[in-house]
């Protein structure tokens, strides 16, 4: 194995591990009953993480051509609007269910 | 950014109605021709392709410099690019219909996959199978024969982008990637791994210039307040927000955008590894030249299958994507998110060209789950991707150590806090 192959793959685990503990940190801080189940847990995290990350470096199953980047694009200014229609007064979400704002090629139902 | 919310159930006024004898005869009526571009090189016919020097049929395309070469004088030259030729950059915010290069029309399932020529140098009778190859030898006189004439089978595209990376570089590029990657490959791979195997291929690709308008609706919110409650020992943020109906529309125009024009190409099921071959995409297709079956001697190719009808759904697919891209800088305010729930695509106009893209294709089959692994390399730019075989031993016993070590530094940490 070359130094270059080892660096790559370090790179790729301790990424994943360190997504999986930064999760986990939360719970750790509230140091509760919870907390402690979510810190047992960092096993199995890690080393599914570590399994899905390695998978990935090596299979490139998530790859395709970046056609909205890597495509020449010339659009005019987004046009548009927006009404306030509702008012959440209380909620635990931190952000709106089902955001997809970046999820471009995630369809939505079509209309013709 | 103007107040204007717009119900996407409402149909478009487009005039007043026709008449039921207007209806009949416009039903009745033959179907407009579609515009076309004619790209047929004039200057070949099928048969032998000649040096323009010396006259020569030993004539193949030169990697390094990405221009034919004959073998017999050195004489070197190119086909002039099809984007000069026959203008495909220009003109793509007035695109009317569907215009279809003669390269990309319909393939007619009667077609002849199989021609026989008649060597013009020594009159014998020669026979191609265009599935696999638009050369062949004739066996008397050793001159070489070239398909050349578009036939309605996808076997002759409208341009050619030439091989320029070599099969040395092509060669290192994929053992580079595959070294990478060698501590957890099955082990059969890495005993089998044989890089100077790799197959140089020209594989059909339909090339898309588009104008399009795309809409969506959604709801959007914005955070108007946030607190943070005791319960017990814990402590909860709770959030206040409003919530917005959403709608935004974005006109563009796409260049040269590439989607696959083979079936099993554009298969991009779990069990296949074609997303490899579509990774290492775009090419710089501005660079396609007009169509000589001289490019092709000493590769192989792969003919079209799909029509422009099978690929719309593809191109208006990706269009919504590079829509839903556009309008995204325009969502900064919503700072809790967009939900996007409608939307529409109505592509205004859109040329198709038909191209052979150069690819360097490494193939290997796994024996133990008969999947096709693919390493490949875009001859063009050199992009590389591919997909090693896993040794699932050595990926579990990694994953269960790392798991090991984890567990137990949460162990000792568990302690420290007892």
């Amino acid at each position: 194995m070359s130094p270059a192959t080892g660096l790559d793959l370090i790179t790729a685990v301790t990424t994943a591990v360190i997504t999986a503990v930064v999760h986990l940190t939360p719970a750790l801080a509230q140091a509760s009953d919870d907390g402690i189940l979510w810190l047992l847990a960092a096993g199995p995290a890690g080393g599914v993480a570590t399994y899905w990350a390695i998978h990935r470096y090596y299979r490139n199953t998530d790859k395709s051509h970046a056609y909205e980047r890597d495509t020449l694009i010339d659009a005019q200014p987004p046009q548009g609007g927006e009404e306030r229609i509702d008012h959440i007064a209380r909620t635990r979400d931190s952000d709106i269910d089902g955001d997809n704002a970046d999820k471009y090629r995630q369809r939505v139902q079509r209309v013709r | 950014m103007t107040q204007d919310p717009v119900d996407p159930q409402r149909p478009a006024f487009d005039g007043p109605p026709l008449s039921l004898e207007e209806e009949l005869a416009a039903a009745n009526a033959d179907p407009e021709p579609q515009p076309s571009i004619e790209t047929v090189n004039e200057s070949l016919k099928d048969g032998l392709n000649r040096c323009p020097k010396c006259g020569s049929t030993d004539v193949r395309l030169r990697a390094s410099t990405g221009m034919l070469v004959c073998l017999f004088c050195r004489n070197e030259w190119q086909e002039a690019r099809v984007e000069e030729e026959f203008g495909l950059g220009e003109g793509i915010d007035q695109l009317e219909g569907t215009v279809i290069a003669t390269g990309a029309q319909d393939i007619r399932p009667d077609a002849d996959q199989v021609l026989t020529f008649k060597c013009e140098a020594c009159g014998a009778e020669v026979v191609v199978d265009t599935a696999h190859a638009l050369n062949a030898r004739c066996h008397w006189c050793r001159h070489t024969l070239n398909v050349n004439q578009q036939i309605p089978n996808g076997a002759v595209p409208d341009a050619v982008l030439p091989f320029r990376l070599t099969r040395e570089e092509g060669i290192e590029r994929i053992r580079a990637f595959a070294s990478k990657r060698r501590l957890f490959a099955h082990a059969r791979f890495k005993r089998e791994f044989v890089p100077e195997n790799v197959l140089g291929v020209y594989l059909p690709y339909l090339v898309i210039d588009a104008r399009a308008q795309a809409a969506y609706w959604g709801k959007g919110e914005v955070e108007t307040r946030r607190w943070t409650e005791k319960h017990g020992d814990n402590r909860v943020t709770y959030y206040a927000a409003d919530v917005y109906q959403v709608s935004r529309q974005v006109s563009f125009t796409v260049d040269d955008l590439t989607v696959e024009g083979s079936s099993e190409r554009a298969d991009f099921s779990s069990g296949k590894t074609n997303n490899i071959v579509n990774a290492i995409l775009p090419f710089d297709t501005k660079n396609a030249v007009k169509w000589n079956a001289s490019y092709l001697v000493g590769f192989t190719s792969e003919k079209r299958d799909l029509d422009v009808a099978a690929v719309t759904p593809v191109l208006e697919d990706q269009l919504l994507s590079i829509g839903r891209a556009q309008v995204h800088p325009s969502l900064g305010r919503f700072d809790r998110g967009v939900r996007w729930e409608q939307e529409r695509i109505d592509v205004g106009g859109s040329r198709w060209v038909s191209m052979y893209l150069p690819v360097w294709l490494y193939s290997y089959r796994q024996e133990s789950n008969g999947m096709l692994h693919y390493i490949a390399v875009n001859a063009r730019t050199g992009e590389t991707m591919g997909s090693i075989p896993v040794s699932q031993p050595k990926l579990l016993l990694a994953a269960f150590t790392v798991g090991t070590v984890l567990e137990g530094i949460a162990g000792a940490i568990l302690v420290a806090m007892a």
